[in-house]
């Protein structure tokens, strides 16, 4: 009998709990989180404020996940310390809990912009969770003007729920662009286009610079000067790994945790995964945090496994996302813009079509796929990441890339896998 | 009683796409041809037949035993459902993030933008078997027991070389 003990209950986390316990149904598992949820759908929680899915939707497993697994789960227990040397974990009211296996799962916060005064006012947000989502939710009904700090993909759900519900919104985005760590400028202006016909302000190259009110909120004041009135602030500035708990040890960490390709941190029974992570990047070529619910749900599959005695190799995650607004689709993989003094060792290759809403660019090097992006026509995205995954040469079906009839059976006789459905 | 799977001889596929009609007829309301294309919401197929070199190939969800459009979505309204061996979908949960047509590596998972649901291939579970076999004019689509393919299949390209990249 071990005691596993997970840290984070979501994505990673659970998914390494069902990992242990396909191999391991004796041990204890404990699972802690610092939120008062059982594990739901982060990414779903824009959609659940815009009213589009009811709340018993946004549960990740039933409610009586954690008993069939025998699951002891910890809520609202904020761990402060790992202590690796004596196989403890130090929880904020100072209690401890020892554990033969430790997974640090702990995620991802919202990061605010500390130099913005007015940053810390009650009204102002980030888009991360139910608790979030609840605070929000209280001040909706008072709520007729927001304003939204970020263009990235927080910022434009949480404008798009805040629409949904009626708020008059502007997005202040400091890029030239939407969506500037996703898309290139082209699939930007498709995009921003679609959200402005749908009633969402963008005012681009612009940050702002002080949020003005005392007491209650009462207007943002930009860059320009311009003050924008609003009541309700909402930030997407990105997020930052939950990293605070093993600042005293010797975990290694640079942005998050460095995992080996094992997951494992540089002390043999500490694991990690999910967005506090930081392993190999396929496209880069080097570590990199990239905190995506797909990555966060493969390593913790594999950091579980591993903790249960298995051996089993992390390839390596890589930037993607897709998202969806207004009938618009839009997804990247890879690399999605090249740096002018690079740009002789990369290759384009595109369509445009702004008036049917259709773009899509790939990105080759040396003819090898490193990055797509498409928006509107998203069919095959799949196998585009494929190519990238599995590095596969395209030069001999290079023109076929972007025709529309191009698919899986055009890479057959490429991939790596044995075939096992075609006679 | 072992599961299904659906087989395509490719050999015998002509690409009549017969199979594509088929299948948006099941999935229609009314599941007869002449209703469907009436329908205010087109049913669309599950199955798009695709022409490499010289021959054809039907291409639809393969129900894989690790699926990685289970891992990708994030509503968990995917499943995957070991004893029937399929991945199962449940459409009252999607959102239409579109992550599993992100991630299949077949391509074979197709958004539907007008619904906002994917088109994946259900093997028509409330039918003694799926439509497209029966559609099927060469039995090119075969349903049976799962069985282990000899490794020469892949790339039967005419002059039998498989330039498998590694």
């Amino acid at each position: 009998m071990k005691q596993y003990i997970i840290i984070g209950n979501s994505a990673a986390g659970i998914a390494a709990v069902e990992a242990i316990r396909k191999r391991d149904k004796e041990s204890k598992i404990v699972v802690i989180s610092d939120e008062d949820y059982p594990a739901y759908c982060r990414c779903l929680i824009s959609y659940y404020l815009a009213q589009d899915i009811k709340e018993e939707k946004i549960l990740y497993r039933p409610e009586s996940f954690y008993k069939e697994n025998n699951i002891e789960l910890l809520l609202n227990k904020k761990v402060s310390k790992v202590d690796p040397r004596k196989n403890r974990v130090i929880f904020e009211d100072k209690n401890q809990l020892g554990y033969d296996y430790l997974l640090i799962a702990t995620g991802a916060s919202s990061k605010f912009p500390q130099d913005i005064p007015g940053i810390k006012k009650r009204g102002v947000f980030g888009l991360r969770t139910m608790k979030d989502i609840n605070d929000i939710q209280g001040l909706l009904p008072i709520t007729k003007t927001a304003c939204v700090l970020g263009g990235g993909l927080v910022g434009l759900k949480a404008a798009y729920a805040l629409r949904k519900r009626g708020v008059q919104v502007k997005v202040v985005v400091k890029s030239k662009q939407v969506l500037s760590q996703m898309l290139d400028f082209e699939a930007a202006c498709l995009l921003q286009q679609r959200l402005e016909e749908n009633g969402i302000e963008i005012i681009l190259g612009q940050d702002v610079k002080e949020i003005i009110g005392e007491g209650e909120i009462k207007a943002v004041k930009l860059d320009s000067g311009k003050v924008y009135g609003c009541s309700l602030i909402m930030v997407g500035k990105g997020v930052a790994p939950n990293t605070d708990l093993i600042k005293e040890t010797q975990i290694k960490i640079n942005e998050g945790i460095i995992a080996s390709t094992l997951l494992q941190t540089n002390i043999s029974n500490i694991y990690t995964a999910g967005d506090v992570c930081e392993s190999f990047d396929l496209v880069l070529g080097r570590l990199c945090v990239n905190a995506l619910w797909p990555v966060a749900v493969e390593q913790g599959r594999i950091a579980g496994a591993n903790m249960a005695g298995e051996n089993i190799n992390y390839t390596g995650s890589l930037g993607m996302n897709s998202i969806e607004f207004f009938g618009l689709p839009v997804i990247s993989l890879g690399i999605y813009k090249i740096k002018k003094e690079e740009s002789n060792l990369f290759e384009e290759l595109k369509i445009s079509d702004a008036k049917a809403g259709r773009y899509k660019k790939l990105i080759l090097r040396d003819n090898f796929l490193t990055g797509v992006i498409l928006a509107g026509d998203i069919k095959n995205s799949g196998v585009f990441l494929r190519l990238i995954r599995e590095r596969i040469n395209v030069a001999s079906f290079k023109d076929r890339l972007l025709q529309e009839n191009f698919g899986y059976p055009d890479i057959i006789d490429f991939v790596k896998e044995k075939e096992s459905v075609y006679v | 009683m072992k599961m299904k799977k659906l087989y395509y001889d490719v050999k015998k596929c002509l690409g009549c796409k017969s199979c594509e009609i088929a299948c948006a007829v099941a999935h229609s309301k009314s599941e007869t041809l002449f209703s469907a294309i009436r329908e205010e919401v087109l049913s669309l197929p599950r199955k798009k037949v695709l022409h490499h070199k010289d021959k054809n190939y039907p291409v639809s969800c393969r129900h894989c035993k690790d699926p990685i459009c289970v891992d990708a979505c994030m509503a968990a309204a995917l499943v995957y459902d070991k004893e029937k061996g399929m991945v199962f979908h449940d459409e009252s949960r999607c959102v239409g993030c579109w992550m599993c047509v992100m991630v299949c590596p077949y391509g074979a998972i197709r958004p539907n933008v007008k619904t906002k649901i994917p088109l994946r291939c259900d093997k028509c579970q409330d039918k003694d078997e799926p439509s497209c076999v029966k559609a099927c004019p060469t039995g090119a689509i075969l349903w049976q027991e799962e069985i282990e393919l000899p490794a020469a299949v892949k790339g039967q390209s005419p002059s039998g070389t498989v330039p498998c990249k590694e």
